[in-house]
């Protein structure tokens, strides 16, 4: 039987008006990404100290600290330039932000949750420590790029909002993320579909010593199955098809694959010593803070 | 090589209109619908778990389902691969004319010969090739099929070829059709030039009944016959014609018949009062073709008639007399008219007498069939003319008939052969009408009214009337059919050399076998289709 093709989802604008402002809010009220105990008295200590090796410089932007500006630089050129040394790479958060079309499955889809989380958790980022590196395996020239400073959060969003939809392996992230230069603290964000692909990447970056947080935006499609009939299913990634009738049976059956699913998902983050955050994603158009509270509480511990 | 696909059964292909059925079958139950997952695995997982297979709609199940499907219906129309070019119909033209039956040097009939050689090919003849049998000559024959091959019912040689065999065959054969012609070359102008021939020809001399015209005097006993003969042969031929059956011995007439002029033979016969077969046999030696040297005829029995005479008080003697002449002259008798009695000839006179006209073989000079007709009286109405060609009257001379008076309206519907002017016309004064086994004649004046009774042609009249009221049982019966035209002369009949029939179509490669093998490869392979 000839079928039309069901188009495939998009991704609805990630970061309307009333994001934003959410999000200035959020990050305004004193969210804090902790990462390891050392990293903000190193932090304190070189912003204090000037220590470390110079590296370079880089434009100021707003929000910077203005005891890091380097006063020659600008006497001699007229613009203002922050100094950049070689501690502040362990003192930033990377995200590592999974693009795969799986993610555009979902009501709302589970990609538009997944760059608002990442808008969240970078802008604190941002916002309490040196920068943020953003990896996106699979995204070609914009695969990794790094932010820095509290003036960077527009430009961060700016980078989610036109990441593409690409399919990629976790270990190529995991290969990006050694490329940049370990951070101490690695934030996973995916639906880990397929854990068993995670496992290897997990134990590699825990052996280098990475504190890593896995987020999994989750959807009511997690726990729940389509009403009875006939339904002709469609991954994205690979195109397969799968037509099943639904009954009570089977409904049973996908709800007990379902939760060997999350069992699968919470044994492999334990295994790895790991931590695995399942975030109700709100609504594409619910933006109170209760929901996106528990981000912050979450980064905060 | 030409491949065609043929269908024997056509009408089979209906089946396929289940097709649409069979789709609708198919479809997986509602609702219907499509969706992203992210989760196909885990689908997949559970259906294993269940021990499911996947659901029928899949385009390549449907697809070998109805590939199955049609298989079976084009296997119940018939398929076949003609697998060469050819002929695959014959169409026999068989010449059965009266000629067939001469004997050919053998010894044997032409017919005879010719039908030995279609059984002989028939017997050889693929079963697939369509055979159709066309009697020619004599009546026309069609035969099919099984009742062609076994020559069913084609009778015996008789009548004349009275159609062209070239023209049939130019006009039946084509490139899928041969056409055999099997003749003897009698009465053809040319032989077929198409098709295969066989030309069985039996050339000789003939001696044949042309005619026999007959001068009955029924219910007298005599009986002349005038037989029309020819002879077809080198030189004069003696010939003789006797006559055998119901008649008396009479010896043989001889003759010696110039070749090709046509001589009458007349004998004068006196047939049995019981009626009976008369025939007539022509006699020549070395003569071929026995079957037109015989003529026969069924003789009527003679009448023994009871006359019973009707007449009013008013009648003269004319009818009692009429009666007394016409008794003496067929040997019947003169009775008195009873009510319920059976007599063979009525005779009325006037008054009115309740006779079916059709029904009851009377002769009736102005009587009244039914007295509540009203009828007119007519006086010295005048005669216009008479049917020269009836039977009644032919030959007969009525230009003295005088009639005083007549009545208008007396007579009934039938057949008028008198006459009287009118100011409207001719107005009949007499009928003869005509039953299933009688006739009735009616006059519409009395006899004593008339001069009619004076007239010389009277009792020759009254004779006719008698004769014409026993109706078919009167008439002698021919059954030997009219000797057919151009089926005589023997001497030089159309030859040529014999065609022999050509290689047919071998048999077509019947293909339902192999379409229910592909259906049933169909149906296993979508068992193990997923």
């Amino acid at each position: 039987m000839k079928r039309r093709p069901l188009p495939l989802p998009t991704v609805p604008e990630a970061f309307p008006a009333a994001f934003r402002t959410l999000l200035h809010d959020l990050l305004a009220r004193g969210g804090r990404v902790r990462g390891r105990r050392v990293d903000p008295q190193r932090a304190r200590r070189a912003a204090l100290s000037q220590s470390g090796t110079f590296v370079g410089h880089r434009p100021y932007v707003r929000g910077d600290d203005p005891r890091r500006i380097d006063w020659a630089a600008c006497a001699r050129t007229g613009d203002l330039f922050v100094k950049l040394f070689e501690e502040e790479q362990r003192r930033t958060v990377t995200l590592v932000l999974d693009l795969s079309a799986s993610l555009l499955v979902g009501t709302p889809p589970r990609a538009l949750a997944a760059r608002r989380l990442a808008a969240v958790v970078g802008g604190l980022a941002l916002r309490h420590l040196d920068g943020v590196a953003v990896v996106a395996p699979g995204a070609g020239a914009s695969s990794l790029v790094n932010f820095a400073g509290a003036g960077d959060v527009e430009a961060l969003l700016h980078h989610l909002d036109g990441l593409p939809v690409a399919d990629a392996a976790p270990a190529a992230a995991l290969q990006l993320v050694l490329q940049r230069g370990m951070s101490s603290q690695l934030h996973w964000i995916s639906d880990f579909a397929a854990p068993e692909r995670f496992e290897l990447p997990l134990a590699a970056l825990r052996r280098r010593g990475a504190s890593i947080t896995g987020w999994l935006p989750s959807l009511p499609e997690d726990q729940e199955v389509p009403r009875l009939g006939y339904v002709r299913l469609r991954d994205p990634e690979t195109g397969a098809e799968f037509g099943a009738v639904v009954d009570a049976a089977l409904t049973a059956a996908m709800r007990r694959e379902l939760e060997l699913l999350r069992r699968r998902q919470d044994r492999l983050f334990a295994q790895s010593g790991c931590l695995l955050v399942r975030w109700p994603a709100p609504a594409e158009h619910e933006f109170q803070r209760g929901p996106w509270q528990e981000i912050l509480t979450w980064c905060s511990r | 090589m030409v491949l065609a696909l043929t269908l024997r059964e056509p009408a089979h292909l209906g089946w396929l209109l289940l097709l649409p059925l069979l789709f609708w079958l198919a479809l997986p139950p509602r609702p219907r619908r499509q969706r992203w997952t992210a989760h196909l695995a885990q689908w997949q997982a559970a259906h294993a778990a269940l021990r499911r297979r996947p659901p029928r709609l899949s385009g390549l199940r449907l697809l070998l389902l109805a590939a199955a499907a049609v298989a079976a219906v084009v296997a119940g129309a018939g398929p076949a691969w003609r697998s060469a070019a050819g002929p695959d119909r014959l169409v026999v033209l068989l010449d059965a004319s009266a000629s067939m039956a001469a004997r050919t040097p053998s010894g044997d009939r032409a017919f005879d010969l010719v039908t030995a050689r279609l059984h002989a090919a028939f017997a050889a003849l693929p079963p697939h090739v369509d055979v159709t049998l066309l009697r020619c000559g004599g009546p026309r024959l069609r035969r099919h099929g099984a009742s062609a091959r076994h020559l069913h019912d084609v009778g015996s040689p008789a009548g004349a070829l009275d159609v062209d065999l070239a023209a049939i065959a130019a006009g039946v054969a084509a490139p899928a059709t041969v056409v055999w012609a099997l003749t003897d070359g009698q009465g053809q102008a040319a032989l077929p030039a198409v098709g295969a021939l066989t030309v069985v020809a039996a050339p000789g001399a003939n001696a044949a009944v042309l005619d026999v015209r007959t001068v009955d005097r029924w219910p007298l006993p005599q009986l002349t016959v005038a037989a029309s003969v020819v002879a077809f042969a080198a030189a004069p031929l003696e010939v003789e014609l006797h006559a055998r059956g119901a008649v008396g011995a009479v010896p043989p007439q001889r003759a010696t018949l110039p070749p090709g002029e046509v001589t009458q033979l007349t004998l004068e016969l006196e047939r049995d009062p019981a009626g009976g077969w008369l025939d007539l046999a022509l006699v020549a030696p070395a003569d071929v073709l026995p079957l037109d040297d015989v003529w026969r005829a069924a003789l009527p029995p003679l009448p023994a008639p009871r006359i019973a005479v009707l007449a009013d008080g008013e009648a003269g003697p004319f009818a009692a007399v009429a009666a007394q002449a016409l008794a003496a002259e067929v040997r019947g008798t003169v009775v008195t008219a009873v009510a319920g009695a059976e007599v063979g000839l009525l005779l009325v006179d006037g008054g009115v007498a309740p006779v079916v006209p059709g029904r009851v073989r009377a002769l009736c000079f102005g009587s009244r069939l039914d007295p509540s007709v009203e009828v007119e009286p007519w006086l010295e109405p005048r005669v216009a003319d008479w049917d020269r060609q009836s039977a009644l009257t032919a030959g007969l001379d009525l230009s003295e008939l005088r009639v005083a008076a007549a009545l208008r309206g007396i007579l009934p519907a039938g057949e008028p052969f008198l006459w009287a002017e009118a100011a409207g016309g001719r107005v009949p004064l007499a009928v003869v009408v005509d039953g299933d086994a009688a006739a009735s004649v009616h006059f519409a004046f009395r006899l004593q009214d008339s001069n009619l009774p004076l007239l010389a042609a009277f009792p020759q009249l009254l004779r006719r009337a008698f004769v014409r009221c026993h109706g078919r049982a009167a008439q002698l019966q021919v059954a030997t059919p009219p000797a057919a035209p151009g089926e005589q002369d023997l001497r030089q009949p159309a030859a040529g050399p014999d065609r022999p029939l050509p290689p047919f179509r071998a048999a077509d490669v019947d293909l339902a076998a192999w379409c229910l093998v592909g259906g049933l490869l169909a149906l296993a392979a979508r068992a193990f289709v997923r």
